[in-house]
């Protein structure tokens, strides 16, 4: 198991390595400087400003230092928002976003468990048609169409519920739904799968011969087996609930870390760019090599497999 | 008694075994049908992938065809005519359709400004035909469909079939790039091709060629791995084949089903991408037209021209949706292992 969690640990450590190598030279390549637009500078001033921002040594240098400042959580500094440092910008903004994440999660994950399970239950019944139904459109429409129809018609045309803003509990609601439905789709989806398959196993058939309730082989046999593989699911649907994060906050007006990024797109505020983009792909590694070492825990083939080689 | 002499009316005659009769045995009584007749009946009998499919054909046809036939463009601007409702001849006197040429309060838009042209979906605050506009951008999101699948069937069975026949060290490497490719998230990839190209198609495309293609490597790999072994590709090699031919000619053909299944699965995701990025303003920019960027476009005015979002939402959803449909269709009837 240790051996297992270090190999994946130094993949994690690999990957972002070569995300943040690519990112600098990247950076390098862009045609902008902080020198923009101050042509009436002296030399002398503009040297001065080089060196303040470290640009007057090599670029070999220069990447060691940003390893360096990254190593110690410094990302730079915005070009947009009174040059403030993209790390503080992050952790303002940072609230909502996980917020919003956590209830979608939460949310969906439940009725996406119950929509499963209660599919597989009531196999080739109306039940199980509606929740495939459900699912498929879930997975169909779009997050920024979904939010859009619920903004309109929930909120300008009946009116129930804030259109947009970040004012409190009844504020996150909408945008919690529009999240969600993707994670509802995802696990309504694999929880019917996997539910069937188990609910056709022998063990079932032994459980039901041992005069077991439905209810008690439901429960104790059928559901807890089921739910080991969801586990897999869980480092995609990260990424989508961070792609869902951009455009749902742009949409409800959300003060998160999306929509931050998303205006530091329309501004080409690069660092602020670089620096979330970045953010987001730590965040999402994590997120994977968390799941890769909780699967190895709870299915002991797939560590074997994997520390074999 | 009785049973004794019904006994010996039997002779024994009758109880020869019978002629082997070979021919007649083995006689086949319905035409044999082919690995691909097989899934297409499967296939037809799924209404869901059915409806899906003509839905695709539809929309398909009006991304080529709605264009073309139009006498204006997708980017010819008449201020005189902005922001009027969509109207359509014949629908517009259904009241409850909302193709009558009246705005949100119910006002002729067209009478009171003189305007004699229908425009089926209305136009946008240039004066822009959203007609033609909405079926450009459906030419957009299929031809990123396209693109996906492509990729996916190029790069992807190339690189999954190449480790997975040679295994050992050549796997072990080519899985570790992948692994840290993996690790990579799509949308990251876009954004690092944008800042040093425009925002546009050739970003996206780019990042797809990148990026695009590991599950189906992945898949062709697992199946490649555990065909290689066996007994014809052992023949065919004894027989002199070269590597290239057993790769081509028997592993991938055996893997055809996976193959076809995952690029389905690809191209409603691709085409959700393209969309999603261009409504946060990374994808096609104005005056061009893609779904996702008019969907945003739209969401702008949506308390008074509700129109300009709803239409582009709808056909974006409806293609993804009918994708998913036919995909899963295909799933079932080429794997019936995996049918509900």
């Amino acid at each position: 198991m240790a051996r297992y969690t270090l190999q994946r640990f130094v993949y994690m450590i690999i990957t972002l390595f070569i995300i943040a190598t690519l990112t600098f030279f990247l950076m390098k390549l862009l045609p902008g400087s902080p020198l923009q637009n101050q042509e009436k500078l002296t030399p002398e001033q503009k040297a001065l400003i080089l060196k303040e921002y470290g640009l007057d040594k090599p670029v070999p240098v220069q990447y060691i230092q940003y390893l360096g400042n990254l190593l110690k959580g410094d990302l730079g500094v915005s070009f947009q928002y009174d040059n403030r440092p993209v790390a503080e910008l992050i952790s303002d903004r940072i609230g909502p976003s996980a917020q919003l994440g956590f209830q979608a999660i939460v949310f969906g994950t439940i009725v996406g468990l119950i929509l499963g399970i209660v599919a597989a239950i009531r196999h080739n019944h109306w039940e199980d048609y509606t929740a495939t139904v459900i699912a498929v459109l879930g997975a169909s429409i779009p997050s920024f169409v979904l939010g859009g129809f619920l903004q309109y018609f929930i909120a300008v045309k009946l009116q129930w519920l804030p259109v947009a803003f970040w004012e409190g509990f009844k504020y996150t609601i909408l945008p919690t739904l529009a999240l969600s439905v993707g994670v509802i789709a995802s696990i309504a989806r694999f929880m019917r799968t996997e539910m069937l398959e188990v609910l056709s196993s022998d063990y079932i058939l032994t459980a039901r011969a041992k005069g077991i309730s439905q209810a008690g082989v439901i429960i104790k046999h059928a559901i807890r087996n089921s739910l080991i593989p969801v586990i897999t699911i869980l480092g995609p649907m990260t990424v989508n609930l961070m792609t869902g994060t951009l455009v749902i906050e742009k949409l409800f007006a959300v003060p998160g870390l999306g929509e931050q990024f998303v205006r530091s797109i329309e501004l080409n505020d690069y660092p602020v760019i670089m620096g979330t983009t970045l953010f987001y792909s730590a965040l999402l590694i994590l997120a994977v090599f968390i799941v890769d070492v909780l699967y190895g825990v709870v299915d002991p083939r797939i560590r074997l497999a994997g520390g074999k080689k | 008694m009785m049973a004794k002499q019904q006994y010996e009316q039997l002779s024994p005659e009758w109880f020869q075994p019978a002629p082997p009769n070979v021919g007649e045995q083995e006689k086949i009584n319905r035409p044999s049908l082919t690995f691909w007749q097989d899934a297409w009946l499967r296939l037809r009998e799924n209404k869901a992938a059915i409806v899906g499919l003509v839905m695709i054909i539809i929309l398909t046809l009006m991304a080529i065809i709605a264009p073309m036939a139009s006498d204006r463009t997708y980017k010819d601007q008449n201020l005189r005519h902005a922001k009027l409702p969509p109207k359509i001849p014949v629908l517009e006197h259904i009241h409850w359709l909302p193709f009558d040429g009246r705005d949100a309060n119910g006002v002729d838009v067209y009478k009171q400004r003189g305007v004699k042209e229908y425009y089926w979906f209305g136009t946008d605050d240039l004066g822009r035909d959203l007609w033609v506009r909405t079926w450009y951008g459906t030419r957009i999101s299929l031809y990123i469909g396209l693109l996906a699948a492509l990729i996916d069937l190029l790069i992807g069975i190339a690189y999954g079939g190449i480790s997975g026949y040679y295994g050992g060290r050549v796997d072990n490497v080519m899985q570790r790039i992948i692994e840290i490719l993996n690790g990579i998230p799509y949308l990251i990839m876009v954004i690092l091709f944008i800042l040093i190209f425009e925002p546009g198609i050739i970003s996206i495309t780019l990042a797809m060629v990148i990026t695009g293609w590991t599950t189906m490597a992945r898949i062709v790999r697992g199946q490649v791995l555990k065909l290689k072994n066996m007994e014809y590709v052992l023949a065919a090699r004894t027989l002199g084949a070269p590597t290239s031919r057993l790769i081509f000619k028997h592993l991938i053909p055996n893997v055809i089903g996976p193959i076809i299944i995952t690029t389905m699965f690809t191209i409603p995701s691709a085409i959700f991408t393209e969309a999603f990025l261009s409504f946060i303003g990374l994808g096609i920019r104005p005056p061009e037209a893609s779904l996702g960027s008019l969907v945003n476009d739209g969401y702008k005015s949506i308390q008074t021209y509700p129109h300009l979002m709803i239409i582009p939402a709808v056909v974006i959803s409806l293609l993804i949706l009918s994708f998913n449909l036919v995909a899963d269709g295909i799933r079932d009837a080429l794997d019936p292992k995996m049918r509900k």
